[in-house]
């Protein structure tokens, strides 16, 4: 089974949002697929895990959200980064790259 | 910025709840939507997709539910919500609520209160520098049973001469003084002090240099500091006082300095006048106090340790001293010896036994009250079992429930707290208010934060434990038990139930306690009121009349003074008669010395048989409607030239003449001179009935009274026989003294009974205060157990219902739950009974003419205890056999 996102892994979930609206902005489903699809399928966000994510980092004030027309002509719930969301990502990158990095010494050490 | 942003947020979702969840609603609805219709293209059918799309969504609600829960403040809006609920809980049963309440503001408002008090009377601030170090040094006699006897000059110089522990001493003794001047003449009393006593005390004046050593000079010792008060009040606060000159008795005086604002002589013993003293004055030794003669013993004297001395080396150290003395001048100081008191101590000891027991009384409250809070969290907790479960059983986590409860046991918590603090405050300044003066001379008190956060958390604590815990421990446990249930007999219930009861009988042990020192208390009272003071107490108006010197400067024009005013008085309308005494009852004044009955073996001073010394006037006895026992009274000749007569009272001549006729007995009393050829014998021409001198607690002392003329006191107490109200008769009296001399001010007003009334006014305190605080335990466990038995009832609708539908009586019921409660008293009452049996020990110091088991009260008290719980177990019983049969049986 592939891993879900999972509160332990809260701060991962939302680098992946912040990367895939990074792309552009989307609705929530979107999002969803989105990540889906750029890591090939290992990370499946149910929409318990999204939804909550995606609340939040709306309240934190890294995305933001506005009412547009779907594909289907209807109204969907869109999200977009924000300045500070890009800077966020900046920062979550960055810090990302070193913990691997790290974590790959380790296992490279015998 | 990011800030700003989140506070933004947070108040949104606050306070835009609706607009927030019906926004999600819509999202949650077009992502359905869109899933739905990704299916779709999948190729499902528009039936299927929709159904896979909702099993992938998982659960709208569930998904909401999680959106609230990580929204920024969801934390802070559930407690709200919390709060809320628990608000419309507390609301819903208002006698749990109220309840609750009181007990809360009452444990934690009577606590504080009375800590506040006793913490402030105990370990008061003394206005002197270092005051840890500062002792008062008194003389006693083994003889005698005064242990704070004051001190005669030439002890007081050898003492200072000979210790090596004291860095200084002072002595001081106190007077009344005519201050005349600068307005109406006014009695002041004077502190008569060494020239160090402010360097002593380590006190600088706020105003002016102070003594100098040269004060300690005759001559140069016509100086005078003045309290703050008298400053204020009559020199209006005139910054230029110090140099100038007041007039006290007659002779200038220079103002060297004003006091501290908070200065003040705190101890009451060894006081001459009984006053508060306004002004010090250097007090010079004449030369024959240095040359060991017995010149009386009339000082007190303060001393303070040296850094490296320490208290019971002081003790040790003083009273080697006195046995030397003792040695060495036998006539003076043999069976006399030293009592070294921390300055803390004098000024508050005799108030520590009364306020220990208030303080033992506050804490049986305390723990009554946590004991009914305790009991009322139980019951609720205990009904709730089944709220909790189903709460559990619909997902709510632990956490969430014992928070909920958590809330509601703060909320109750903070709403008695306030009650408490305001309590305490109230309580406080009515204690200070309503106390008689002599047992707590505070201005005001600050409310004491260490002990209102203690008696809060003592009260919170018992509330978290009862009401929380055990509703915490059955959400975890026992749910699908709880739920199947019909009734509420679990194991848990039984534990409950075995915790109530024993609060419930410990409430009633620890309000019976209290009941019978109260019981004690007001019995002791009772039989002190009735004592008989051995005069006529009622229509009895006093005033204090001091001749000044430089008026009045020999005995010829002071005892022509009083033969004017005394007939004076006694001619205006509404007297029926007068007199005058050197030192009146219940004033806790006298002066006492060694007699000695000539028909007896001579021996020195100091072993000599003491009694008091009374001088009076024409018609003393007659006016103070003191009875001759044998003998006569003073005739009108031996009241106005020195006679040499004198009259004892029976118990000078139950305990010194045993047997002997009294009448016609030569006294030789050593009061005008401590030599024996100075003092003409007295022969004894009287026998009257005894006075309670000191109060109507204290036994009469031998007394012996001497006519006017006899010793020529230039300050006596004028007695007034009133037939109507004593005090309408004052403005009369002032014209008259004012038409005699209007230099004299008329001072110590006082009606008989209002001295009566001083002297049994801290029995009557203590007494009122422990009644009321027994009244409160006593209100508090009656509450404790009805609510116990009508919680019971409830819990036994069933089982009673059923006993009824198979015949049982009205009164089968009835003795049935009144046998629970009667049960229940009985234990309590049985506890309470063992534990004031030992307890009461502690209150024999205030007690009078009754034993600390006394027969009456540990049997009538446990008594009316029983009567006052069966009453209260008496209601909910009644309610108990209404009950209908058949509603019973369907009720679960």
């Amino acid at each position: 089974m592939p891993p879900e996102s999972t509160t332990l892994l809260q701060g991962t979930l939302d680098l992946l949002i912040l990367k895939s609206l990074a792309t552009g902005e989307m609705h929530g489903l979107g999002v969803s697929r989105r990540i889906e699809q750029i890591t090939g399928g290992t990370f499946v966000v149910k929409p318990g895990s999204l939804f909550p994510a995606l609340h939040r980092m709306q309240d934190e004030g890294w995305i933001a959200s506005f009412w547009g027309d779907s594909e289907n002509n209807r109204r969907a719930k869109y999200y977009r980064l924000t300045k500070a969301g890009r800077k966020q990502l900046d920062s979550e990158t960055r810090r990302w790259s070193r913990i691997s990095l790290a974590i790959a010494r380790v296992l490279e050490a015998s | 910025m990011p800030l700003f942003t989140k506070l933004r947020s947070l108040f949104r979702n606050l306070f835009s709840r609706p607009d927030l969840e019906s926004d999600l609603s819509e999202e949650m609805q077009s992502y359905l939507e869109l899933l739905t219709r990704e299916k779709l293209r999948e190729g499902k059918s528009p039936a299927g997709a929709r159904r896979l799309a909702l099993l992938e969504l998982g659960g709208v609600e569930q998904v909401k539910e999680q959106v609230r829960d990580r929204r920024l403040g969801s934390w802070l809006h559930s407690i709200l919500s919390d709060a809320r609920y628990a608000l419309r809980q507390l609301r819903g049963n208002p006698g749990f609520t109220l309840v609750a309440v009181l007990t809360l503001a009452l444990g934690i408002g009577a606590n504080t209160a009375i800590f506040s008090v006793v913490d402030a009377v105990l370990l008061r601030r003394l206005p002197y520098h270092d005051p840890g170090r500062l002792v008062m040094v008194w003389e006693n006699n083994s003889d005698r049973a005064n242990p704070f006897n004051t001190v005669a000059p030439p002890n007081f110089l050898d003492w200072q001469a000979r210790n090596s522990v004291f860095s200084n001493m002072a002595y001081l003794c106190d007077f009344r003084s005519n201050l005349t001047g600068g307005g109406d003449p006014e009695e002041i009393i004077v502190q008569a002090v060494s020239a160090n006593f402010f360097d002593v005390l380590g006190v600088k004046p706020a105003l002016g240099g102070g003594f100098t050593p040269e004060n300690a000079q005759k001559g140069h010792d016509d100086v005078v500091i003045v309290s703050f008060g008298l400053w204020q009040r009559r020199f209006a606060a005139d910054p230029n006082l110090v140099g100038k000159s007041i007039v006290l008795n007659g002779k200038p005086q220079t103002v060297v300095g004003v006091a501290p604002a908070n200065f003040q002589w705190l101890v009451k013993d060894g006081s001459l006048t009984g006053g508060t003293p306004q002004i010090w004055t250097p007090f010079v030794f004449p030369p024959s106090y240095s040359e060991h003669k017995n010149v009386g013993r009339f000082l007190a004297v303060v001393a303070r340790l040296k850094p490296d001395s320490a208290l019971p080396q002081a003790e040790s150290q003083m009273k080697s001293i006195a046995s030397q003395l003792a040695v060495e001048y036998p006539d003076a100081d043999s069976h006399w010896g030293v009592n070294v008191v921390p300055l803390r101590q004098q000024v508050a000891g005799h108030l520590r036994p009364a306020l220990l027991v208030l303080l033992g009384a506050v804490v049986f409250v305390l723990l009554i009250a946590c004991a009914n809070l305790s009991g009322l969290l139980l019951a609720r907790a205990a009904s709730r079992e089944r709220e909790i479960a189903v709460r559990a059983a619909i997902g709510a986590t632990p956490w969430r429930i014992a928070r909920q409860l958590l809330v509601e046991s703060m909320l109750l918590a903070l709403m008695g707290g306030t009650a408490g603090v305001a309590l305490a405050v109230w309580g406080t300044n009515a204690l200070l208010a309503a106390s008689p003066s002599n047992l707590l001379d505070l201005p005001s008190l600050p409310l004491n934060l260490r002990i209102l956060s203690f008696s809060v958390l003592a009260t919170v604590f018992a509330g978290l434990l009862f009401g929380f815990l055990p509703s915490y421990l059955s959400a975890h446990s026992h749910i699908s038990q709880t739920l199947k249930e019909a009734g509420r007999g679990t194991s848990s219930a039984r534990r409950s139930a075995l915790a109530r009861n024993s609060f419930v009988i410990a409430q009633l042990s620890l309000a019976l306690v209290l009941l019978i020192g109260a019981g004690l208390l007001i019995r002791s009272f009772v039989r002190l009121v009735a004592v008989d003071p051995g005069f006529t107490a009622t229509h009895l108006l006093t005033f204090k009349v001091s001749l000044p010197d430089a008026t009045y400067a020999t005995d010829a024009q002071r005892v022509q003074f009083f033969q004017k005013l005394l007939p004076m008085i006694a001619a205006a309308p509404g007297v029926r008669s007068v007199s005058m005494e050197s030192f009146p009852p219940f004033t806790g004044l006298g002066a006492a010395t060694g007699v000695h009955i000539l028909s007896q073996p001579a021996a020195p001073l100091s072993e000599l048989p003491v009694a008091n010394v009374r001088v009076i006037g024409p018609d003393y006895f007659p006016a103070m409607g003191i009875p001759l026992r044998s003998g006569r009274f003073f005739s009108p000749q031996e009241l106005s030239e020195e006679r040499h007569v004198a009259i004892v009272n029976q118990a000078f001549v139950d305990k010194y003449l045993q047997g002997a006729e009294p009448l016609g007995q030569k006294l030789a009393v050593y009061m005008k001179s401590l030599t024996e050829t100075e003092n003409f014998p007295s022969q004894v021409v009287g026998v009257v009935g005894d006075v309670h001198q000191m109060g109507l607690d204290s036994s009469p002392e031998p007394t012996v009274y001497w006519p006017h003329p006899e010793l020529v006191m230039s300050g006596m107490t004028v007695l007034i026989r009133t037939f109507g109200d004593p005090r309408a008769f004052l403005p009369v009296l002032r014209d008259e003294l004012h038409q005699l001399d209007a230099g004299l001010p008329l001072a110590g007003v006082a009606t008989m009974d209002q001295l009566l009334g001083k002297s049994i006014s801290s029995s009557r305190f203590t007494m009122l205060l422990l009644g009321v605080f027994a009244a409160f335990a006593l209100v508090l466990a009656a509450v404790g157990i009805y609510g116990l038995i009508a919680y019971s009832v409830t819990q036994r609708t069933q089982e009673l219902g059923v006993r009824m539908a198979m015949g049982a009586q009205t009164r089968d019921v009835l003795r049935l739950v009144l046998m629970q409660g009667a049960r229940l008293v009985l234990l309590g009452a049985a506890l309470g009974l063992l534990a004031a049996l030992g307890l009461s020990r502690l209150l024999t110091s205030l007690l009078f003419g009754v034993g600390a088991l006394d027969p009456l009260t540990i049997l009538t008290v446990p008594a009316f205890l029983a009567l006052v719980a069966l009453a209260a177990c008496y209601i909910p019983a009644r309610r108990a056999t209404r009950v209908d049969p058949l509603v019973a049986l369907r009720y679960e």
